[in-house]
């Protein structure tokens, strides 16, 4: 979130889109009630269903899953249309009115950005870039083509009237996105659509600028070959309406389990290293190489500045090598850059299984996840694990993963072929555990075990211990080929084969190792002292920080993390006392966009922070995501993370794989072609699977419904199953349909019903409601489906035969987004029979 | 048709044979259950009344049970005496008469057969109330098993249960009242059975008459 | 569960005086549920059955979200969910949590022969007190809500206590205290109407609801738990909200006019049997009935 949970109160108007938070986040959603309670906000909810969310909206329109961004850019061209867009915002705190290099080319017809190579189905990107910029320096031999830097002085033109401006070339891009067409491709009626886009814009009615409005969205708009795009285009919306930085805006991701957050921010993502530094590959060579890639240099126009905070990459990657390997990592080590793996290829998820079913990988740690159940496409992660030498599972409860060999259609034959060795182990649940959770709102809020570890389980942090351990008795013992990265790991907790979650994250915290003094506050550091925030680190070898952005969260004042003081002086939710928020303990992020050019607040009623005359800085009831003395003269951009200091309408160069904007392209299977780009119907680049088991279905072999996946408030993804408090509440899986398809097919509800797509089938039982409705696609009715996930082989109902067993992901494809590469989980294809 | 063979050597008249006597005490002490159980849940002022009978929870168990009982005995009732129980034109002019009834004027009164007028009326209310009591008491006994939508079953019971219970309970002290202090001799008929001539002579003249129209030879 | 800080007002089947009457004046309680914030996440059923310690019991699939088509004997608070169409085509999910009302004039109480089974509290909170239960199921036909359940192996009658044992401590019903959209609210009656009045005048004036309204039936007396509603001239669409409720007509003609009919019958009638022997005397003053008859 780009806000948080609690801001959501200072809200006007709501978009929830690719979300159904009050079935999913239900306690967190507190705070839409609250502003529609307290601010008469409006909400409007945009789903595939009619959800639990949309029981309580003002406004529901139901949506052809997938079809977001034919959605979401209608609404930037009825915003520009209507002028109903945040001008002195867009100008200023925006790369508007930055001239785009004549060689970047828009998809119109094609479908395509410039710089498409057909054959390997990838970008050169280099024409993605402003005007003015340098051509790229050579590449080294076999490695990749090195991308162009950002020019240094960007072209800019602040009547936003240049025909290559980045504001008229969206205008022109998105003016395919007419209501029509937005009712042929969505399934929303013109008139509907075009009242959602009234009242979402009506925050900047007549020039209107104190209303604020936010988006919030999850995994339905991250599960689609083409998902980071739909969030960029909720971005841009929320840029061109002025609504990114201010309380009660933003585009706010609700993160689908209660520490997700936390496991993007230490890295649960392969490309990732902790706090987001991209990792090094084998073309970067040395330390310098891979900081020379990732660490960006400022490109602005002439006159204004730009903080680049991204400049400090260097401190950031220096201190974590130092907490990664101490003593080893010196200067004259290159910080020990040679310990860290390099990655040479994709090692995402679905990449993973996919190795695995074609014996490249030999097996698995699988911890706090099911990976057969997640799928997507579960047969084939089953037909995966057989394959397999071995595999460990670390879970409270039998699941699918640790029982694949048990899965529904394997025989007593089948399974004396398989050879995988599988490993149980016992771990604790949450409950048992201490530690941090990180939220949606990047609250890193410590928790008390509750519950003492059952005897025969073990604290996952424990098994990892000692597992670490052992393999490092290995390498003492029969050294290896390249036994450093492990002989010298700091392990340096109190007790190493049970290492405490404080010390953790203190250790993540880092510290100084030498006496150091802040030049501006004379603030003093003794060595050994916890830092107190990220700008104490240092790129000299003095400091530790094994996450950049969690620094700040131990200091010397204790865990801060901990705290639970709920008073919030200003009224605006920011509870700066409660927990701890990354980055700097700050609640919103850039809050420096919520003043206008002055520094002072758009809405004066509603000040998160401003600048201070009288102190020459900017402060106020958060804590400024900004340079703390930078006069609003100096015009420095707000949104400091980037190198050009204002928020991209416009992405450059590598900034995503598949365009500089977001365009429309259907789902990987899809009933309709691509009627906003006519020769492209897909994502180009979202990457298919080609083994045995990747199969892709289409109307022609009769795949005609769309089906989308989703969770349930009663459930807990593949865990609660076990419960019986849980099983009471649903006790079965279902397939919601409408009520005009089940009288088509002769559907009753409890019927049971098979759910084919090209991978495999599904039966659970029939839910006919009014609340899916059949959709005019392009002229033709469209029937879409609804499956929640919850269930499986194993679980109270499964043990007891009441149930059929067939996991939903059986029914899911293998296709990634290029730039995330999540599974397209929602809108594809299905066949829909009575049993 | 003489029921001369009626007539005991001591000059007594059977009225009442062995399983006749037996039915009705069976239903005359299940009556009493239920209508001092009964009493217990018509009133606050009558609950003491469960208490002394084994507690709320066992009046409540037992009740339907008792009522099956006392149902299973009018029904035998009916079977045994209800074909002497139709109306004749003489019971219309007993009920005309029925002001000298009550005021023991009974000299005045149409000649009664075995069954007055009344003992009649009393027997068919007696019969009706038991099935209106049986058929709603069996709601009431399962009230948890009538679905929402038929609720009106449960407020129909609830209110002809007491209105059945209350027409018997009049019957019942009437009942009493006529056998026990009225007419003298009258319990004897339900206690050994039988009855003398005198009393058959005086209640009952057309059934007396019925009993030595044929021979006086005494039964056998 | 009878508590010490609670303070008996009504009596169920009870002759004479209430002890405690009037010993402590406590303002009536009640929840509020703004049916118009309810997102039927089932936080208030799971926190009833965790709370009061029930078992499980197995449901079916039954074409709906709702857990069970209407509450237990262990469950006592259900979300009722409910797709209705409004006349433009638009629709609406209701979501109601059904559980007992808390009827100012409990049909239940009325009902109930036992002494002391059902007691109504001067906080307003009905009560069952199971000990004294003698399973008989009036209160089940006495009330208007279809609230009250019979378990069979007890034999005994359960529904919400409105947690007596918390409320007594100062701390709301556990359904409250687990609704995380505050759509629960528990306080006093008086508050709890303001609070409703006002958010049915928010509704109508910014959201487009003309008809929104609060939920206090005055056929019982007024209720311990009040709904806000999005259309209160249509209370039936959630999950059949009796529009008028009312205890039973014929549980009122069984307590009110039968009662008296019946009582002053059967002591009229005994009275009357007795003035007749004393006027009239036996039918036949006969020492000797065996002799003097000759047929």
């Amino acid at each position: 979130m780009t806000n948080g949970w609690v801001d959501i109160k200072n809200t006007d108007m709501m978009l929830i889109m690719g979300g159904n938070p009050a079935e999913n986040h239900p306690c967190g959603f507190k705070w839409a009630i609250e502003a529609k309670r307290n601010r008469n906000a409006k909400m409007i909810v945009v789903d595939p269903r009619f959800t639990r969310t949309a029981s309580v909206a003002d406004k529901f329109a139901q949506i052809r899953a997938g079809t977001d961004i034919a959605f979401l850019g209608g609404f930037i061209r009825y915003a520009i249309e209507k002028e109903r867009i945040a001008k002195e915002y867009v100008v200023n705190y925006t790369n508007a009115g930055f001239i785009v290099s004549n060689d970047f080319k828009l998809p119109e017809d094609e479908g395509v950005f410039s710089g498409f190579d057909e054959k390997a189905h990838t970008y050169d990107r280099a024409s993605w870039n402003y005007a003015g910029a340098p051509s790229a320096a050579p590449g080294k031999p076999g490695a990749p083509p090195a991308l162009p830097p950002l020019p240094e002085k960007a072209e800019f033109d602040p009547t936003l009237q240049n025909p290559h401006c980045v504001f008229q070339l969206l205008k022109q891009h998105y003016s395919r996105y007419t209501p029509e067409m937005v009712e042929k491709v969505t399934g929303i009626p013109r008139a509907k659509y075009l009242e959602l886009a009234e009242l979402f814009t009506s925050v900047r009615d007549k020039g209107d600028i104190k209303k604020v409005a936010t988006i919030i969205y999850a995994v339905g708009w991250t599960h689609h070959s083409f998902g980071t795009q739909i969030i960029r285009t909720a971005a841009m919306l929320q840029l061109l309406l002025g609504n990114v930085g201010r309380a009660g805006g933003g585009v706010n991701a609700l993160r689908g389990h209660s520490n997700i957050q936390g496991a993007t921010d230490m890295a649960g993502i392969f490309d990732n290293l902790p706090g987001y530094l991209k990792v090094p590959t084998p073309a970067d060579g040395n330390f310098e190489g891979w900081m020379k890639r990732i660490t960006p240099k400022p490109s602005k126009p002439g006159n204004w500045d730009s903080f680049n905070y991204y400049g400090n990459t260097p401190k950031f990657a220096v201190s974590m090598l130092k907490t990664f390997y101490g003593d080893a990592a010196t200067k004259q080590t290159d910080w020990a850059y040679d310990y860290l793996p390099k990655v040479d290829r994709n090692y995402s998820w679905v990449q993973l299984w996919d190795n695995m079913y074609n014996g490249i990988v030999k097996g698995i740690f699988a911890f706090g996840m099911n990976g057969v159940a997640i799928g997507p496409d579960t047969q084939k992660n089953i037909d995966a694990l057989k394959k397999a030498d071995w595999l460990v599972v670390g879970e409270i409860y039998p699941d699918e993963t640790s029982e694949f060999w048990k899965s529904p259609g394997i025989t007593a034959e089948d399974q004396k072929k398989i050879q995988t060795t599988v490993y149980r182990l016992p771990c604790a649940g949450f409950a048992e555990k201490d530690g941090t959770f990180t939220n949606s709102a990047r609250w890193l809020q410590w928790k008390n075990a509750a519950l003492p570890v059952p005897p025969s389980c073990k604290l996952d942090q424990d098994i990892v211990a000692q597992i670490f351990l052992k393999v490092r008795d290995l390498y003492k013992k029969e050294g290896g080929k390249f036994p450093d990265p492990i002989l010298k790991l700091t392990w340096s907790y109190t007790n190493p084969a049970a290492p405490s979650l404080a010390e953790v994250l203190k250790e993540i915290n880092g510290k100084t190792l030498v006496d150091a003094e802040d030049p501006a506050t004379k603030v003093q550091l003794k060595a050994g002292n916890q830092l107190p925030g990220f700008a104490w680190l240092k790129d000299d070898g003095t400091t530790t920080g094994g996450n950049w952005i969690y620094c700040g969260s131990y200091t010397e004042a204790g865990n801060l993390t901990a705290r639970r003081d709920a008073s919030d002086p200003s009224g605006m939710g920011v509870h700066q006392n409660w927990a701890w928020s990354w980055p700097a303990n700050r609640r919103v992020l850039y809050n420096r966009a919520s003043c206008d050019l002055d520094g002072k607040p758009w809405d004066a009623s509603r000040r998160q922070i401003w600048w201070s005359e009288a102190t020459q800085k900017w402060v106020g009831n958060d804590v400024p995501d900004f340079k703390a003395d930078s006069k609003p003269a100096d015009h420095m951009g707000p949104f400091i993370m980037n190198a050009e200091g204002v928020g991209r309408l416009f992405a450059p160069l590598g900034a995503f794989a598949d365009g500089p904007f977001p365009t429309f392209y259907e789902p990987v299977e899809s009933p309709v072609d691509n009627l906003i780009h006519p020769k492209q119907t897909n994502n180009p680049i979202a990457k298919k699977f080609k083994s045995a088991a990747d199969k892709y279905g289409s109307p022609k072999d009769g795949f005609d419904i769309v089906c989308t996946t989703y969770r349930l408030t009663e459930h807990y993804h593949y865990w609660t199953k076990n419960n019986p408090m849980n099983v009471q509440l649903v006790p079965e899986p279902f397939v919601e349909i409408s009520e005009e398809m089940a009288r088509e097919r002769g559907i009753q509800g409890g019927d049971r019903v098979k759910v084919e797509s090209a991978r495999g089938f599904y039966i659970a039982k029939a839910m006919v409601t009014k609340r899916i409705k059949p959709m005019q696609i392009n002229g033709k009715t469209t029937y879409q489906i609804g499956i929640p996930i919850h269930w499986g082989y194993r679980g109270i109902a499964e043990d007891e035969g009441k149930t059929a067993k067939t996991p939903a992901n059986m029914l899911s494809p293998s296709v990634i987004d290029p730039n995330a590469y999540t599974p397209e989980y929602k809108g594809f294809l299905v066949k829909v029979t009575k049993v | 048709m003489s029921h001369a063979d009626e007539i005991l050597p001591n000059g007594r008249v059977v009225r009442y044979d062995f399983g006749e006597r037996l039915t009705h005490w069976t239903a005359a002490l299940s009556y009493i259950y239920l209508l001092l159980t009964g009493l217990a849940f018509w009133s606050p002022w009558c609950f003491w009344i469960a208490a002394v009978l084994g507690g709320g929870q066992t009046s409540r168990t037992l009740h339907p049970w008792i009522g099956l009982i006392f149902s299973v005995s009018v029904i035998k009732m009916f079977s045994r005496w209800s074909h002497q129980m139709h109306n004749t034109e003489a019971d219309k002019e007993w009920w005309r008469s029925l002001k000298h009834y009550i005021q023991n004027e009974d000299e005045k009164m149409p000649p009664a057969g075995r069954y007055n007028a009344g003992q009649k009326a009393l027997f068919w209310s007696f019969f009706y109330g038991a099935i209106v009591l049986l058929l709603t008491g069996l709601v009431l006994w399962f009230p948890e098993e009538i679905p929402w939508s038929f609720r009106w079953l449960r407020y129909v019971a609830v209110f002809l249960h007491p209105v059945a219970a209350l027409a018997t309970i009049a019957n019942f002290l009437i009942h009493i009242y006529m056998s026990v202090f009225a007419e003298r001799g009258a319990i004897d008929s339900m206690v050994q059975g039988d009855v003398t001539l005198h009393f058959a002579k005086r209640y009952h003249p057309e059934w007396y008459k019925e009993i030595v129209g044929g021979s006086s030879a005494p039964r056998k | 569960m009878s508590q010490a800080t609670l303070r008996v007002q009504k009596i169920s089947g009870h002759a004479g005086s209430i002890p405690g009457e009037d010993t402590q004046r406590q303002y009536t309680v009640a929840k509020l549920v703004d049916t118009t914030t309810c997102i039927g996440c089932k936080a208030c059923e799971v926190a009833c059955v965790e709370w009061n310690d029930m078992p499980f019991s197995p449901t079916t699939f039954d074409n709906t979200y709702q857990t069970m088509p209407e509450t237990r004997w262990n469950y006592w608070n259900l979300i009722l969910f409910n797709e209705h169409e409004k006349e433009d085509g638009s629709l609406m999910w209701l979501m109601r949590k059904n559980q007992c009302m808390h009827c100012a004039e409990p049909g239940c109480l009325a009902a109930c022969p036992s002494d002391g089974a059902i007691i109504q509290y001067t906080n307003g909170i009905v009560d069952f007190q199971q000990d004294k239960c003698i399973g008989c199921g009036y209160c089940i036909s006495g009330c208007p809500f279809n609230i009250p359940k019979f378990n069979k192996e007890t034999k005994r009658v359960y529904k919400c206590t409105l947690c007596t044992d918390r409320v007594s401590e100062g701390l709301e019903p556990a359904c409250i205290k687990a609704c995380p959209t505050g759509c629960l609210h528990f306080g006093s009656k008086e508050d709890m109407l303001v609070l409703a009045n006002q958010r049915a005048k928010q509704l109508k004036d910014n959201y487009n609801f003309p008809n929104a309204g609060v939920y206090d039936p005055q056929g019982v007396g007024g209720t311990g738990v009040i709904y806000v509603l999005h259309d209160a001239t249509q209370p039936e669409l959630y999950g059949g909200l009796p529009s008028n409720p009312q205890i039973p007509l014929m549980v009122k003609l069984w307590k009110g006019p039968l009662k008296w009919f019946g009582n002053l019958a059967m002591v009229g009638g005994l009275i009357g049997l007795a003035v007749h022997y004393l006027r009239f005397g036996p039918k036949e003053r006969v020492e000797t009935p065996h002799e003097g008859v000759q047929p």
